[in-house]
């Protein structure tokens, strides 16, 4: 199997104009606009969206088991299904969300939502495949998951750090709707930091000095220069391209370490797991890593989902808005896409263990950050939150936003053997009044 | 002798919304319940065809969606007083079912539980502010606040103070939270005077689904003032679910000892409410999960002498003087048991 790139089709092309934008965009824009043998080179449009797109990265969120939108994004004070929590005023005039969410309703003016997914899946393994990748998978065609597509997209050729990593400490649902980069190849899959926010095996051993293990790179080089001299294959890239990595990663291993925050960051984000693990996203995203997955599991609130939520939820407002407040400080609010959202949401009746089932009927969504219109709220459910009543959208709306927000032309291709493969389904457009 | 009896359902009326609470008018088959609709209403079950009646019409009430957790009848049963969600106590007039008081933030958080001193001249409130306080049960006037819980879980989430209950004699109030967290209050001298652990009934998920569930729900003394009854659910494997059986423990709360710990082998859910027979001879919980139950324990065996199903959930029960009935409120439903000799 093959691929296309954004330009000729040709993954050399590909990687050539990479290292073109890299380099120029490391010298500035003057530097740029004097190259202009290279520019004529590659298409102007195609030139000023990788520009746009470079050190664009996003954070999902990943509520999995399904939050319910009743108690986030779409309560319905009041009503027989609307449950016990009370609506709050945001900074946006006449949008309210739950009450449990008052630092967001802060920051609503930066935040938009999305009130009208139906996905018309309520499977947790199903919904999980169809939410990460936009789609179901086909019988004969497995998708990339919207990471692999981000960090190919987004990531730099020449990275020294992973363009994908995913959290998932909790073990309910981590094999849900599994990730996977498909034909992109492994170069695109996660990096999974399941049990350690450490990757595991990256430290140097012991018993190789840092001298040796230096000239140990030096050897495979030589050797590995000499074997290639005349052998210029997609394959010995690879193998190159795999080493630099390693060593990048090796070199990188600060990174990963959450000791190397002062302190009272890391009480901003609060002593919980989630929290902390934003908190290592931002790292990520600050050293160039393209896609950063947190899970939060597991909101599955079949029984007590009134106290579930009461425990869950304040602390995703916690984690959401020191998220947006320290992307801000560090001036990567803009470049940085946060995207909120599980694989369903929630009954609106309650059932007799005052618990909330399975719904993918009519849910929410939240983003904010890098492409996004603030303040904006897409679409409307009815008073008992029962069905969408306007703007009805799918996963693959959902994608197309996302991508179209961090620079990403949803219409492009790939190719799969002769077959063009869109990014999204063909007749699938962005959600234009979310995005800035 | 061991105690053998059986409960049947005689009445059942169906409802759109959820009774949280419920209080019986002594001498009645009159009961008072709170809704999920944030209104009290009043029925009365001997009627041909009972009807749950809103009071004052609906033009006060509480916030529709603040679950009225809690009811009480003190002051000679003059007053009803209710609490919900909506944070508010609101004080009845019970003869002209007219709001005489309300306080509007009686508590900084949810109100779990209502409940009236023997004598009726004190109300005790609980809440997720996890603090109790006392009121005066005829004007409403705040007397005392009893703080003996953790605002927060272990695990750094909000904890919740969930039910209380006073000794028959009044001197004694116990309130428990959902870590199963008990404390004993000397009413006189609002002291805390003993401390008891149900944490049994408390399950953190630390690594499947990191949050919690359970806590205890319900508390009930034993007539003579010994034992103390503590109600909830044992520890549970998938928290998505009330997945574990109902689960009791009895203490000698003096002593500090745990009497016995019983745990349904029919029933899930959880334990919303106790009481005692006025006599002790049999101690009645009542709750469910998707299901209602209600278990009889006999003190003396401190053994299950009947379980059997519920018509719903149960929240709230009340019981007749002579305790040949039974007056359950739940999901869905309000309904009517008698208990007879098996």
């Amino acid at each position: 199997m093959s691929e296309s790139s954004f330009f000729c089709g040709t993954p050399a092309h590909d990687i050539s104009r990479r290292a073109f934008l890299s380099q120029s965009l490391a010298i500035g824009s003057g530097a740029l606009l004097g190259t202009t043998g290279a520019i004529h080179a590659l298409d102007e449009d195609a030139v000023n969206a990788a520009l746009k797109k470079a050190g664009r990265s996003v954070i999902l969120l990943w509520l999995a088991g399904g939050s319910s939108q009743l108690e986030t994004w779409d309560p319905k004070p009041g009503r027989p299904t609307g449950g016990p929590f009370d609506a709050i005023p945001t900074s946006v005039p006449g949008v309210h969300i739950s009450e449990l969410m008052p630092k967001m309703a802060k920051r609503m003016h930066r935040t938009a939502i999305i009130r009208s997914l139906n996905t018309r899946d309520g499977g947790h393994g199903t919904g999980a495949e169809m939410m990460l990748r936009g789609r179901k998978n086909e019988a004969a065609l497995q998708y990339p998951d919207l990471g692999a597509i981000v960090a190919k997209e987004l990531g730099r050729a020449d990275s020294r750090v992973p363009g994908y990593v995913s959290f998932y400490s909790q073990t309910e649902g981590r094999g849900s709707g599994k990730l996977s980069p498909a034909f992109l190849g492994a170069r695109y899959a996660p990096m999974n930091l399941d049990d350690s926010t450490m990757p595991p095996n990256l430290s140097r051993l012991e018993a190789i000095s840092d001298l040796d293990h230096r000239d140990r790179a030096r050897l495979r080089d030589l050797l590995s220069a000499r074997f290639a001299s005349g052998r210029e294959t997609e394959t010995m890239r690879s193998h190159a391209s795999a080493y630099a990595r390693v060593h990048g990663l090796m070199s990188s291993e600060p990174l990963f370490d959450i000791e190397q925050e002062p302190q009272w960051i890391r009480d901003q984000y609060g002593p919980s797991l989630f929290g902390q693990q934003a908190l290592m996203a931002r790292r990520m995203v600050e050293a160039g890593v393209s896609f950063v997955r947190v899970s939060r599991a597991w909101w599955d609130s079949h029984g007590q989902n009134f106290e579930t939520h009461a425990e869950m939820v304040p602390e995703l407002d916690h984690v959401m808005a020191t998220l947006m407040d320290d992307l801000d400080q560090r001036g990567l609010l803009e470049t940085t896409l946060v995207v909120a959202y599980g694989e369903f949401g929630r009954t609106p009746s309650v059932n007799a263990s005052l618990g909330r089932d399975h719904f993918a009927d009519a849910w929410s969504a939240a983003l904010y950050g890098c492409g996004i219109q603030g303040g904006a709220v897409w679409g409307k459910t009815d008073e008992d939150g029962r069905k969408v009543v306007e703007g009805e959208v799918g996963a693959g709306e959902l994608f197309a936003t996302i991508l179209a927000a961090v620079g990403i032309d949803p219409n492009r291709e790939y190719h799969v053997g002769v077959r063009p493969v869109p990014l999204v389904n063909p007749g699938i457009l962005p959600i234009r009044s979310l995005l800035a | 002798m061991a105690l053998s009896l059986t409960i049947k359902e005689e009445k059942k009326l169906s409802r759109p919304d959820i009774f949280f609470s419920l209080a019986r008018v002594p001498g009645t088959h009159q009961v008072y319940c709170g809704s999920s609709d944030g209104a009290v209403y009043f029925t009365d079950l001997q009627a041909e065809k009972p009807e749950p009646v809103v009071l004052d019409g609906g033009a006060v009430r509480h916030r529709p969606g603040g679950y009225v957790t809690g009811l009480a009848l003190a002051a000679d049963q003059s007053r009803l007083v209710s609490g919900a969600y909506d944070r508010q106590l609101i004080w009845w007039d019970a003869a002209s079912r007219k709001p005489v008081h309300a306080v509007a933030n009686a508590h900084a958080k949810w109100i779990r539980k209502v409940v009236a001193s023997p004598d009726g001249k004190l109300i005790a409130s609980v809440a997720d502010d996890m603090v109790c306080r006392l009121w005066d049960g005829y004007s409403g006037a705040l007397l005392a606040e009893l703080r003996g819980h953790e605002a927060e879980t272990p695990h750094h989430y909000p904890s919740m103070l969930f039910t209380c209950a006073f000794s028959a004699d009044g001197s004694r109030l116990a309130t428990a939270d959902k870590t199963g967290r008990l404390v004993v209050w000397d009413v006189p001298s609002q002291q805390a005077i003993a401390t008891l652990d149900a944490s049994c009934m408390y399950t953190w998920d630390p690594k499947q689904r990191r949050h919690s569930i359970g806590g205890v729900r319900s508390l009930a003394f034993s007539p003579d003032g010994r034992m103390l009854a503590a109600g909830g659910i044992g520890q549970i494997g998938n928290i998505d679910h009330l997945g574990a059986n109902a689960r009791f423990r009895l203490f000698d709360w003096e002593k500090g000892e745990t009497l016995a710990e019983i745990e349904s082998p029919e029933f899930k859910g959880l334990v919303e409410r106790l009481a005692f027979h006025p006599q002790g001879q049999w101690l009645l919980g009542c709750g469910g999960d998707h299901g209602g139950f209600a278990i009889v324990i006999d003190p003396a065996t401190r053994k299950i002498a009947y379980e059997g199903k519920a018509p719903f959930h149960v929240h709230d029960f009340a019981l007749t003087e002579s305790s040949d009935r039974i007056i359950v409120a739940g999901h869905n439903g309000l309904a009517v048991k008698q208990v007879a000799a098996a």
